[in-house]
């Protein structure tokens, strides 16, 4: 997957899960500011992203991944579109 | 209605499924979550009513996920779903509280969902019980108080899930020998529940080992979601589950399919019999022909459970009757159909036909035709039929037909699996109205007979199931349940009457039902109600006949009714004017019991019933 295939993919995961528009989402797009960004959101959001990367999240990191950037920074350190 | 003339959008079945088709079964969670926006985007109060069924989901894990995946297959049947969500794991505290949310939304249906880890009991880990038994009563009682509580209150239907083992069980290769593991422990709580659950008609047992199955268990349960926040479900378990959900839902608001009507060529058989003669079509145990074999039982099965089947080809007549009649490996014959119509006409106008025959609305009707053309040029002409895409590979019929949602039969009755013979009967006594005269000569020429009873408990599923589902000739459409028929009744707050008909060319069975709440001077008619299978023989004269004498017998003097038009029922407004009831300032309907009448038609025979309890007299009555 190139870098930007990764970033639509999460752009569109996001859009979906939270049902805010994927031209809202880019860099600086995080739960802080989004209302929708709720902690069942969350869990559902981690778990989608594993499936449509294959790849799988530990606690740890999924603390980290209240945010695009975030996202991004966690699939690049799995390889996805490094 | 005010609504149409404003010019306001009104929502169709059709919107509902434009929605759904965005999503793909087995599209990704996130996908059906994002569709059910769409549904959140429509004015919910321009849904119309018969469009709409109100289901609760309560489980032992998180569901909140699932109720997008739900309503987006829902709305893929035209179906749109008001839902209430059980708080987590609260189940058995809604159930058995009257006061509960739960009981204030008044679901058609409720579904439980829970998972055997709620037959897991912590202490087990170092002291596994030597026999699972006495774990599985003590762990069961409370659901089953819970559910006997609840439906006493007549809630809808309720639909519970046997358990499944989430995975391989690491139990060892003896463990069949046991009674006191938890595969035992599982296997022994789903006998239990099936037991239980079969005891009453508004239970139902949703067989989610068959879903997981079909899945596969290593697809269905997501352990990433399950650890992180019990959301158990897989996005492809949730979507299977929701599929066999919406059947239910459909089936919960009278909105199932009654009937199929059925292609012949490379549908019942492989060919086509036209071309390649009766000797040719592949029909048979052998490849090619063993396909269409299996897909006629299951639609038998169908059959059986009181959907019509019905047939509707371009062939020449005299050809298919000669297949349904002599060709060996036929699994459908002639006495298998409701009706059928084989000629060279267009397919709409020939459903329309049936549909008139058998008195059965398009919009319970069901065609199955392999031709994409046909299914096309019909979905087009009547919107309203079920007109579902048949698999292109005709040996995934017998696999497709079991999947599709509205072929859920709720109640079956005695008069359900008789009901294709009464339609056959029907054709013949048409056959003879068209060789009489006046219908006073029809009607004395039918010998029919009448027999006027109270509800028993033999006659309480059939009296429920015409309560829900009759909507022609029904006074006031009142879809009373079991549990309020029961308490009534039971409270002597009402005479439940049932009338069973039959003439001399066959039985029509419980057709006819009365309520009246007896009064010192009036006596009430809450609900009078045929089914439309006697529509049209006089026979209500005959029950309101019953029902005044007895009022009378009883010292009233008024008998009160009332005539609620719902849009479908009115072949039933002239009823209470024809006999003798004038219409009240107030909208109700009177008639004095000092004025004679009305008299039980001399051209029925009147059938005195075995002396039976009325309900009142049975047992499990809350008093």
């Amino acid at each position: 997957m190139s870098g930007g295939q990764v970033e639509s993919t999460v752009k569109e995961t996001l859009s979906q899960v939270l049902g805010v528009p994927a031209e809202r989402i880019g860099s600086g797009f995080s739960a802080e500011s989004t209302p929708e960004w709720t902690s069942l959101n969350h869990l559902m959001l981690v778990s989608q992203l594993e499936s449509a990367f294959g790849v799988f999240f530990s606690n740890q990191e999924i603390q980290g991944l209240t945010s695009y950037d975030g996202i991004i920074a966690a699939l690049s350190g799995r390889g996805a579109g490094a | 209605m005010a609504d149409r003339e404003l010019g306001g959008d009104e929502i169709t079945s059709r919107t509902l499924q434009a929605i759904a088709a965005g999503v793909a079964p087995g599209s990704s969670w996130a996908a059906y979550h994002a569709a059910a926006r769409g549904l959140d985007a429509l004015p919910a109060d321009r849904v119309p009513e018969p469009l709409r069924a109100r289901v609760a989901v309560l489980g032992s894990f998180t569901l909140e996920p699932f109720i997008p995946v739900l309503r987006i297959e829902a709305a893929r049947a035209g179906l749109w779903l008001d839902t209430y969500l059980g708080a987590y794991g609260q189940y058995l505290h809604e159930l058995l509280d009257p006061n509960s949310a739960l009981y204030r939304f008044r679901p058609h249906v409720t579904f439980l969902a829970i998972d055997a880890d709620v037959l897991w009991n912590q202490r087990w880990a170092e002291n596994p019980p030597l026999r699972s038994e006495p774990v599985v009563g003590e762990l069961l009682t409370p659901l089953f108080s819970g559910l006997e509580v609840f439906s006493r209150a007549g809630r809808g239907i309720v639909v519970v899930n046997d358990f499944v083992l989430p995975r391989r069980s690491t139990e060892g290769v003896n463990a069949f020998r046991s009674k006191g593991n938890f595969a035992h422990t599982v296997a022994h709580a789903n006998k239990h529940l099936r037991l239980r659950l079969a005891t009453r008609d508004d239970t139902f047992l949703f067989p989610m080992a068959d879903v997981v199955a079909q899945v596969g268990r290593n697809q269905a349960f997501n352990w990433r979601t399950h650890y992180r926040g019990h959301v158990t479900w897989s996005d492809a378990l949730m979507a299977a589950v929701a599929e066999r959900y919406v059947g239910f839902a459909l089936a919960s608001i009278g909105k199932a399919t009654k009937c199929i009507v059925l292609d012949l060529d490379n549908t019942l058989w492989g060919g086509v019999l036209g071309e390649d003669g009766p000797a040719g079509i592949a029909l048979g145990p052998q490849w090619p022909g063993s396909e269409f074999l299996d897909f006629q039982r299951e639609l038998l099965d169908l059959q059986r459970q009181g959907i019509l089947l019905a047939l509707c080809s371009k062939n020449n007549e005299d050809e298919v009757l000669a297949v349904l009649r002599e060709h060996p490996h036929m699994l459908i014959r002639e006495n298998s159909l409701a009706a059928l119509r084989v000629n060279w006409e267009d397919k709409a106008s020939n459903i329309r036909a049936l549909a008139q025959e058998l008195n059965i609305g398009l919009e319970h009707m069901l065609l199955i035709d392999d031709s994409p053309h046909e299914r096309a040029w019909v979905r087009q002409q009547i919107p309203e039929l079920r007109v579902p895409e048949v698999p292109a590979d005709p040996s995934l019929y017998a696999t497709w037909v079991g999947s599709l949602p509205s072929l859920v039969v709720l109640q079956q009755t005695a008069e359900d699996s008789r009901r294709t013979d009464q339609y056959r009967e029907s054709r013949t006594r048409e056959a003879y109205r068209a060789s009489t005269g006046s219908v006073e000569d029809f009607l004395r020429g039918l010998g029919l007979r009448a027999e006027v009873a109270l509800v028993n408990e033999g006659s309480m599923a059939r009296v429920v199931q015409l309560l829900a589902k009759t909507n022609q000739f029904n006074l006031t459409t009142r879809r009373h349940d079991e549990a309020t028929l029961r308490r009534r009744t039971g409270a002597g707050e009402w005479r439940v009457y049932t009338m069973r008909v039959a003439d001399r060319f066959g039985d029509f069975g419980l057709t006819g039902i009365a309520i009246a709440a007896p009064g010192p001077a009036a006596w009430h008619i809450d609900s009078f109600l045929l089914s439309c299978r006697v529509i049209g023989k006089s026979v209500e004269t005959a029950l309101l006949a019953r029902l005044a004498a007895d009022a009378r017998e009883a010292g009233a003097s008024i008998l009160t009714a009332e005539f609620i038009g719902s849009g479908r029922n009115q072949v039933a407004e002239p009823f209470l004017a024809n006999h003798g009831f004038a219409a009240g300032p107030d909208g109700r309907w009177q008639r004095a019991l000092s004025v004679p009448g009305p008299d039980w038609p001399e051209w029925i025979e009147a059938v005195r019933s075995e002396p039976v309890e009325g309900v009142s007299a049975l047992p499990g009555v809350s008093r």
